[in-house]
């Protein structure tokens, strides 16, 4: 599904954020992404999302070689990778079902069909009688339920959350995590970068942990281990 | 089709958001196409000022009545021979009493004086140059030794100093006008684009977000592209609104000014009013496009 080979990323040449590293994400997985602030873990979802370019290495999401892809296709290719980030990214002038409803119309999507997507994705992620409210009005972690709704409107094959619960206390950080076993559920891989502990080492599942821009350990059921 | 509406609402609702950023830079717009306007119309009223005096000055040479058929025309047939002579007319005794007596038709007195007399005014040759700068070169015809004897007088001399003066202080306003405007243009370029690229960066999280959820950038630039087109479009209602408020009040002391060509400017205005907007409103678009366009494409490469 997602096949990383070789990739290495630097800014400047004697700092590289990524060496050679080697990652095979399998369909349906949940992946949990380890390692301290700058160990070069958002690097990896911004390769994975095309947002940057790798200096060196192939990158294989489904059948798309990365490499060889052309710019213009890009914002297709960000409809079928939903992306998640700590800080939400919502458009705050616009309420909950709005924010949704716009992953829809920037990709040419009918009204007709939004009217019917939408309800439906809010009710998945617990948010049916909030779509009125505005991002300000509602908690972190409702927040970050929408930011998930958005992500997933495309209906993409992959998910990736980039540190989802690093601006939420643990009760609503586990709600997150248990959308997104859920989600997983349904057939959509995700992956899930993190530095908290306590997430990682309860969700049993396969845990990569990075140092120093290193693949160090991947194991199929892991701990969080730095 | 509900993309396009959809980029041409995000496209207004940006501008009305951008409230003083959008005032900034539709007065601006409305002074660069203002001056573009101004310096059209002083134009306009220059060249029309020359056509008036050149006009007036074209080569005119006054026959004496003895000068015989034959010679007179002979002159004509070489005056016809330079390429540099648009029309060569002969103009008789009685076709220049004609004029006199149209001309001065609202003075009885003076028509009545005339009568009884001989026709006491001269046969002429007038001749058309396509440049003014020519007529000397062809007035040397009626120096020559078989004509300069049938020639009473020949009439470009005494204008001469006024046209060339003329002609080049026009040249002089043309060239200011051409950089004014030319400056103008540049100014309202940066500033437009200085603005939109606020608006950019105003909604910087928006474009990002934008991006995030797989905006094309055509659909992220269509509405600030549309903005940049509005500031143009609304710049030519509020230039036009002021231009015809301008000309207005400033019509009569024009006419004043040019005297009868004055009038002409007027009237060229008003019946090319259609031209002037169009000229505007396609300058003002494309200003406003080109430096909205300019400001989105640095910010959409920088961050794919």
């Amino acid at each position: 599904m997602i096949t990383l080979k070789d990739v290495s990323k630097y800014y400047t040449k004697d700092n590289p954020v990524l060496k050679d590293i080697d990652i095979e994400i399998a369909p349906r997985e949940f992946v949990c992404i380890v390692g301290q602030s700058g160990a070069g873990k958002s690097t990896i979802v911004k390769l994975i999302n095309k947002e940057i370019e790798p200096n060196s290495g192939d990158i294989i999401v489904g059948k798309i070689n990365y490499a060889k892809f052309p710019k213009r296709q890009i914002p297709f290719l960000r409809r079928k990778i939903g992306v998640v980030y700590q800080d939400f990214k919502l458009l705050p002038k616009k309420n909950v079902y709005e924010n949704v409803a716009y992953a829809l119309e920037v990709a040419g999507v009918s009204n007709k069909e939004i009217k019917e997507r939408v309800p439906k994705i809010l009710k998945l992620v617990g948010l049916a009688d909030k779509g009125t409210c505005y991002p300000n009005n509602i908690s972190g972690g409702e927040r970050q339920r929408v930011a998930i709704a958005r992500a997933l409107v495309h209906q993409p094959q992959i998910l990736i959350a980039d540190e989802p619960t690093g601006n939420l206390d643990p009760k609503n950080a586990w709600e997150i995590i248990d959308l997104l076993l859920k989600i997983n559920t349904f057939g959509t891989t995700v992956i899930l970068t993190t530095h908290n502990k306590d997430i990682v080492d309860r969700l049993q599942k396969r845990v990569i942990t990075i140092k120093d821009g290193k693949v160090v350990k991947d194991e199929k059921v892991g701990k969080y281990e730095l | 089709m509900i993309t396009i509406w959809r980029i041409i609402k995000n496209g207004f609702s940006t501008f009305v958001r951008n409230g003083v950023l959008s005032f900034a830079s539709t007065t601006v717009m409305v002074l660069t196409l203002l001056s573009l306007s101004l310096f059209f119309i002083v134009n306009v009223a220059l060249n029309a000022g020359i056509e008036a005096v050149q006009e007036k000055i074209d080569l005119s040479a006054y026959l004496k009545d003895e000068a015989p058929e034959a010679q007179v025309l002979e002159l004509q047939t070489d005056l016809a021979a330079f390429t540099e002579v648009e029309t060569v007319k002969y103009v008789s005794k009685e076709e220049a009493l004609e004029r006199y007596k149209e001309q001065n038709k609202n003075n009885q007195k003076l028509l009545e004086s005339l009568e009884g007399l001989e026709n006491p005014l001269p046969a002429s040759i007038e001749v058309k140059v396509t440049d003014p700068q020519y007529i000397e070169k062809v007035a040397a015809t009626f120096d020559k030794e078989d004509y300069k004897e049938y020639v009473s007088k020949v009439s470009y001399k005494e204008n001469k100093i006024v046209i060339d003066r003329l002609v080049s202080a026009t040249k002089y306003i043309q060239n200011i006008g051409i950089s004014a405007t030319t400056a103008f243009g540049i100014v309202s370029l940066i500033i437009i684009y200085n603005t939109i690229r606020i608006a950019v960066f105003s909604q910087k999280n928006d474009i990002e977000i934008m991006k995030l959820v797989g905006a094309t950038n055509w659909f992220i630039r269509g509405p600030f592209v549309l903005e940049g087109a509005l500031y143009g479009v609304i710049g030519t209602m509020i230039s036009m609104v002021g231009l015809a408020a301008l000309l207005y009040y400033a019509s009569p002391s024009i006419s004043n000014y040019f005297g009868e060509s004055g009038s002409g400017v007027t009237s060229y205005l008003y019946d090319n009013v259609w031209l002037i907007f169009s000229i505007q409103l396609a300058i003002g678009i494309a200003i406003g496009v080109i430096s909205s366009t300019m400001a989105l494409n640095r910010y959409l490469k920088t961050t794919e």
